[in-house]
């Protein structure tokens, strides 16, 4: 039922956020009776180009038509008449309610609710589209691959003809993935357009008739499914050729392991094993969502070690995390700078104090006007704008919150950093500093570097480690040209020897 | 019709902020005069009355003074809860358990020396109180519980815990059959100021509020609790014991609040008796919300709240207008400034016809 003309086209689509850009010059087809796959890292900029698309943003620039005819969507209900439905990874469903009253929910115009009826179209509408699920079932009650197919349930009944898939398959198991996947190929043969957002290589290769490649807010590729042969070569197309980016790095000695993880197992990992030794950067690379996100949390303590073991700087994790010193030890310096980094409604100054109040205090009391001190000269330092010791978090740009964030960490003088995405959503001169800063630590320091910039791993690290389905498949030299050239195959999870 | 646009403000609203509070509680008081009006009291007259039976006397700011103390006290502890976005609703029952334990120490220790003595009811006040404050956030580090449930139910239980007492083993022999304690001794009353009818509790007060600026302002769990209330995912990021202070912030919360039990039954009554409930733990939590948190503003409040309390009764000698009008208002206050909020983050804008 594939036509030429597509549904929904959009063209140069821009959108920035304060100096990052977040989507740049993106020019887009959808067509009626096609799966879209969107590929990309997280803050490629898939989210933002969606939103626009679903009316939650607005473009700075660039056009949408919907079958030929330029539309915009002021507010989300445009984009809801034009058919344009999205299925988000949080569901948005009421819990105590049946999944027919869900599906009804805000589309009945009538005063009384006429549950035989409404259950008996849902019932209906799920059979069409080779869904099993029972319409008077309580949502509480479901597993998610039901409430997801609700969802779905829910803008098939508004008739969307153009769906939006946000990374469906994270929050579902393998066997109630391929249920979603037999749906989706229904409605597509149904003449419904679909666009599938995801980060996995092989859903994507067995799913879409386009691929489209989003990176660092470009759409780097794209092309027909036919054209792709392997995971492999997708993930070479995905993380593009690595440039070598200009960084001062001096040699530093490698000198005693400041982290060992043995065999650490659970919650998405099996079985990794590496080590950090102080004086060198170890970079971690993979497609998001094999074992990176449990990783960083066992090390920085967040949860504990299911299986194996974790020494830091010369001790087990729980001796390690029951008496913290507040300086020369472990410095993670998380992905997430707003919720986890930082309080988003605190000063600058306390925002500073939550992980180093240990070295400003004396007896029960906090020392704070030696700290503004402190972080006033941080401040200058760092170039963190705007330099005021009371503003509030929010108020702060990723690039300057994220510098804030260092400035604290390695006022610490850590002996261990664990650096997650330590770039993301930064601007290029903000992330050059970034950079910087963490090449001169190294010379104090252990660097677990965890990030899905190829060229940003290899810049920075000593000796890079590929991850795949929770381990470490290989663990190379950053020199080694060889096993570089062959990251594509390793992070698709293919053999290699 | 003329359309408006919702904008978020950029720039904070500072003192100016104060202008919208005014509007909000002018609000209120219009809508109460609203009701006056439908029970065919004459409004203008009626909110008068009100402001003269508060305000207008020594005797009556005297007697707001007073209702003002348990207040204070019972809002500075849920605050201590609240800034860490744990909902003590029970500081009614903290109440209680703290003028069950001061009791229990006059009844049992009544010739000790003046100062030991009223040290001792502090102490078995705060205790009593702490621990009502302790076992909801137990049953929530444990098992989960939602404190504002468990909190609220708790009230109940503290007050027929006190009930059960003043009608049972603690019941004077000589009040033919009414429920209450004895009489406490010379020794376990805490007195008035000179000749005024305000008894010294109002020094506590002063001291205790003071004490709680420091603790928010200058001290390290001080810093950890409005870090923990900020964000809870950040302080565990830093290192912050958030189940440790959890409980610690009940604690707190409870003792304050039996330290008032403490002082009415000291101080007010002489004694213990069921009527020495009167939903001070209630209304400190309006009061808590109006004042934002902030121990000053809570003073303030409270004085303003008691005097409402105070100004009801004249309303229902002179007028005849029933005494749950009061709550009414205190209600209405409430809502009207909680909206207020609104303006104070977003302003409007006239949508101009394209």
């Amino acid at each position: 039922m594939a036509t030429a003309e597509p549904v929904i086209r959009l063209e140069g689509i821009s959108k920035s956020f304060g100096s990052v850009q977040a989507n740049q010059d993106i020019t887009l087809d959808v067509h009626q009776g096609r799966i879209l796959a969107l590929l990309g890292e997280n803050g490629a900029g898939k989210s933002t180009l969606m939103s626009i698309l679903a009316g939650q943003l607005q473009p700075d620039s660039g056009t949408i038509s919907h079958a030929g005819k330029p539309v915009v969507f002021t507010n989300t209900e445009k984009a809801i008449q034009s058919g344009i439905g999205m299925v988000y990874q949080h569901f948005k469903l009421v819990d105590a309610m049946t999944v027919a009253e869900n599906v009804f929910l805000g589309a009945s115009d009538s005063v009384w609710l006429r549950h035989k009826e409404m259950n008996t179209e849902v019932r209906q509408l799920a059979e069409k589209y080779g869904m099993s699920i029972d319409p008077e079932a309580v949502i509480a009650d479901l597993s998610m691959g039901e409430k997801q197919q609700v969802e779905i349930l829910k803008l098939l009944h508004r008739k969307s003809s153009i769906l939006i898939f946000d990374e469906p398959t994270a929050v579902l198991t393998p066997k109630e993935s391929e249920a979603l996947f037999a749906t989706m190929r229904q409605m597509v043969e149904m003449g419904t357009a679909i666009v599938f957002i995801s980060h996995k290589l092989e859903e994507v290769l067995s799913l879409a008739d386009d691929i489209a490649i989003l990176k660092r807010g470009r759409v780097i590729d794209q092309l027909p499914k036919k054209s792709v042969h392997s995971t492999a070569e997708l993930a070479r197309r995905m993380v593009g050729r690595a440039v070598l980016l200009e960084v001062d790095k001096e040699p530093v000695e490698p000198r005693q392991i400041v982290l060992k993880v043995s065999s650490l197992t659970g919650k998405g990992l099996k079985g990794a094993d590496f080590e950090v030794r102080q004086g060198e950067v170890f970079g971690i690379v993979g497609v998001a969502g094999n074992g990176q996100k449990p990783l960083v949390e066992t090390i920085c303590g967040l949860t504990s070690p299911k299986k194996g073991s974790v020494r830091i700087l010369g001790l087990e994790w729980k001796q390690f995390f029951s008496k913290q010193n507040w300086e020369q030890t472990l410095s993670y310096i998380p992905e997430d700078r707003q919720g986890l980094a930082t309080c988003p409604g605190l000063s600058l100054l306390d925002n500073f104090l939550l992980t180093t109040r240990g070295g400003f205090v004396r007896g029960p009391w906090l020392l704070k006007k030696r700290a503004g001190a402190t972080v006033n000269k941080l401040i200058n330092d760092f170039d963190i704008r705007p330099p005021d010791l009371d503003a509030l978090a929010w108020q702060l740009s990723g690039g300057n919150l994220q510098k804030m964030v260092l400035a604290r960490e390695f006022y610490r003088r850590p002996r261990l950093i664990v650096a997650e995405q330590p770039t993301q959503g930064l601007d290029i001169a903000a992330a050059e500093d970034v950079w910087n800063l963490l090449m001169k630590a190294r010379e104090q320091a252990g660097i677990l570097l965890v990030t899905g910039d190829l060229s940003e791993a290899l810049t920075l690290s000593d000796r890079i480690g590929v991850m795949y389905g929770g381990m470490l498949v290989e663990t190379f030299a950053a020199d080694d040209q060889e096993r570089i050239d062959k990251i594509p195959e390793m992070m698709a999870g293919l053999a290699t020897n | 019709m003329q359309r408006f646009r919702i904008i978020k403000r950029q720039e904070r609203l500072g003192w100016r902020s104060c202008f919208i509070l005014l509007t909000a509680i002018a609000l209120a008081l219009l809508l109460s005069a609203v009701m006056l009006v439908m029970r065919g009291t004459p409004p203008v007259e009626g909110i008068l009355t009100l402001f003269k039976g508060a305000f207008g006397s020594r005797w009556a700011i005297e007697d707001s003074l007073i209702k003002a103390i348990p207040i204070f006290l019972c809002s500075l502890g849920v605050a201590t809860a609240f800034r860490l976005q744990i909902w003590n609703i029970g500081a009614e029952g903290q109440f209680a358990l703290g003028a069950i334990g001061a009791t229990w120490a006059a009844l049992t220790f009544p010739e000790l020396p003046k100062p030991v003595l009223l040290s001792m009811m502090i102490g078995a006040a705060c205790i009593a109180g702490g621990v009502w404050g302790m076992i909801p956030a137990i049953l929530r580090q444990r098992l989960g519980t939602n404190e504002i449930i468990v909190t609220l139910m708790m009230n109940y239980i503290a007050i027929l815990l006190l009930e059960y007492l003043v009608y049972g083993i603690w019941k004077d022999p000589a009040s033919y059959g009414f429920p209450m304690t004895p009489m406490f001794s010379e020794q376990a009353i805490v007195g008035k100021i000179g000749t005024s009818g305000v008894n010294s509790g109002i020094f506590h007060c002063l001291v205790l509020g003071v004490l709680f600026w420091i603790f928010f302002t200058f001290t390290r769990t001080g810093f950890e609790l409005k870090a923990s209330g900020d964000s809870v995912r950040a302080a565990r990021y830093a290192g912050i014991p958030y189940n440790y202070l959890v409980v610690l912030v009940m604690v707190l919360s409870g003792a304050l609040a039996g330290w008032a039990g403490f002082l009415e039954a000291s101080a007010t009554i002489n004694r213990l008796q069921p009527s020495i409930m009167v939903g001070y733990g209630y209304t400190a939590i309006v009061v808590a919300w109006l004042a934002r948190l902030n121990p000053l503003n809570i003073a303030i409040t409270s004085f303003l709240l008691a005097g409402l309390r105070v100004g009801v009764e004249s309303l229902q000698l002179d007028m005849q207008v029933p005494a749950a009008f009061g709550g009414m208002i205190e209600g209405l206050i409430l809502m009207t400034v909680l909206a207020s909020g609104f303006f104070v983050h977003y302003k409007m804008v006239p949508v101009r016809k394209q």
